[in-house]
């Protein structure tokens, strides 16, 4: 398996950026260059799923992994957990209620917790892992306007 | 007789060999390459924008050759008083004060106003016809090569029927699954953000909008592209499938930083390309 990184180019079209995360070298490499495109503000765009993806904040080189904000609004949207906890009756939490998970170990935001963070401007929020090795990436420079 | 037709370049030759027979045609091709190259040597991942004679490219500001492009603050426009004879004073020098599009006169219209307080108006400034052949003419930055790369990724990227319509009009649909916002994506044009709306209305007040399904309702147009534009047209320095496969990445991966860089004109400017 090799990830790869579509990078949207002016002059050559769209340039892949592949490596092996087997591959010492190619792995550090690779973790250079993302890194360097988001810190040039580059919207790096992971496909976590067939047709559907979030935005990287930043890569683990050692892991080998994006990391992504672990938030999905539309199951925030559809979450009716009270902000003391989860609720079993939640259609997106409910099952995980039920068999004793605890919510907040399994990473995701729930909407109780969003409310409750709206007043303070926390920065960060949480965040989930994607291995690299595995995705395809698309990365778009900065805008220009239009 | 009618001569033979030519063969086609393609099927029988090589694919290496078919790009070089196209881009022999193309004039800018080894300029492209030799600018592709600079920006490789320059680990510059987006490419370096190609400038054209006679087209103002405008460049990302943090971009990192934005300093070589974007020229020094817009001299005053010197626009005329209508007198014969020259200029006395720089007080005779008119400025640009306000500017707008005039929904009914389907172009923008400027006043401009000089030192002494003379103003004057001109209609007609730009039209979309004006944008339309800016843009064919800013088609000379971009390569069949990047173009067919291009199509091959936004393919991988929808599924059959909205490429083909894609490769037929030049536009397709797609509805966020976050904000239920329709977007029509097209080539060289702005994205279009779509809602469905149905006009209710009761015997004691004037008719509203609400969420449903009976009108399509253009919320804003669109407008981004990567790196640098061409100003005055619909052409960004990438070409237009690259355009299109910024705008649906972005839309799917962030859709609220997706508005956020994008400017967002009226559906009903020149601008929206509508």
């Amino acid at each position: 398996m090799r990830g790869t990184v579509g990078v949207l180019n002016v002059g050559a079209g769209d340039t892949k950026l592949s490596f092996d995360p087997k591959n010492p070298a190619e792995r550090i490499r690779a973790a250079r260059i993302v890194r360097d495109m988001i810190r040039r503000g580059y919207a790096l765009l992971i496909e976590v799923e067939p047709n559907q993806f979030q935005r990287a904040h930043d890569f683990d080189e050692e892991r080998c992994e994006y990391i992504i904000a672990d938030f999905d609004p539309v199951a925030a949207a559809q979450c009716s957990c009270p902000p003391d906890g989860a609720s079993s009756a939640c259609p997106v939490h409910g099952d995980e209620k039920a068999r004793g998970q605890d919510v907040q170990a399994s990473g995701t935001e729930t909407a109780g917790e969003a409310a409750a963070g709206a007043g303070k401007k926390k920065r960060g929020g949480r965040r989930k892992r994607v291995d690299a090795g595995s995705t395809r990436a698309v990365a778009v420079g900065r805008t220009a306007g239009g | 007789m009618p001569a033979a037709p030519a063969p086609s370049p393609s099927a029988e030759r090589p694919a290496a060999e078919q790009f070089a027979l196209v881009e022999s045609f193309d004039n800018f091709s080894r300029h492209r390459r030799i600018i592709a190259a600079m920006a490789r040597e320059a680990k510059e991942w987006a490419g370096i924008p190609m400038p054209l004679e006679g087209e103002q490219l405008v460049v990302e500001p943090s971009y990192k050759f934005a300093a070589l492009f974007n020229g020094d603050e817009e001299e005053p426009v010197d626009v005329g008083d209508g007198q014969a004879g020259p200029r006395e004073s720089e007080d005779d020098l008119y400025r640009v004060v306000n500017m707008w599009h005039s929904r009914r006169h389907r172009s923008t219209v400027a006043v401009a106003q000089n030192g002494r307080g003379r103003a004057q108006h001109v209609f007609g400034l730009s039209k979309q016809i004006d944008l339309d052949l800016r843009t064919l003419g800013c088609s000379e930055a971009w390569g069949v090569e990047q173009e067919h790369r291009a199509l091959n990724l936004l393919g991988t990227m929808l599924n059959h029927r909205m490429f083909k319509a894609y490769l037929l009009t030049g536009m397709f649909l797609e509805t966020s699954k976050r904000s239920g916002v329709v977007y029509l994506f097209r080539k060289l044009r702005p994205t279009i953000a779509i809602k469905a709306m149905t006009l209710r209305w009761r015997w004691s007040s004037r008719p509203w909008l609400e969420d449903g399904d009976g009108y399509m309702k253009p919320l804003a147009a669109l407008c981004m592209h990567p790196i640098a534009y061409y100003a005055d047209s619909w052409a960004g320095a990438m070409c237009p499938t690259d355009d299109v496969v910024a705008h649906l990445a972005m839309m799917r991966g962030d859709e609220v930083m997706f508005w956020r860089r994008c400017n967002q004109h009226d559906p009903f400017s020149k601008e929206a390309g509508l």
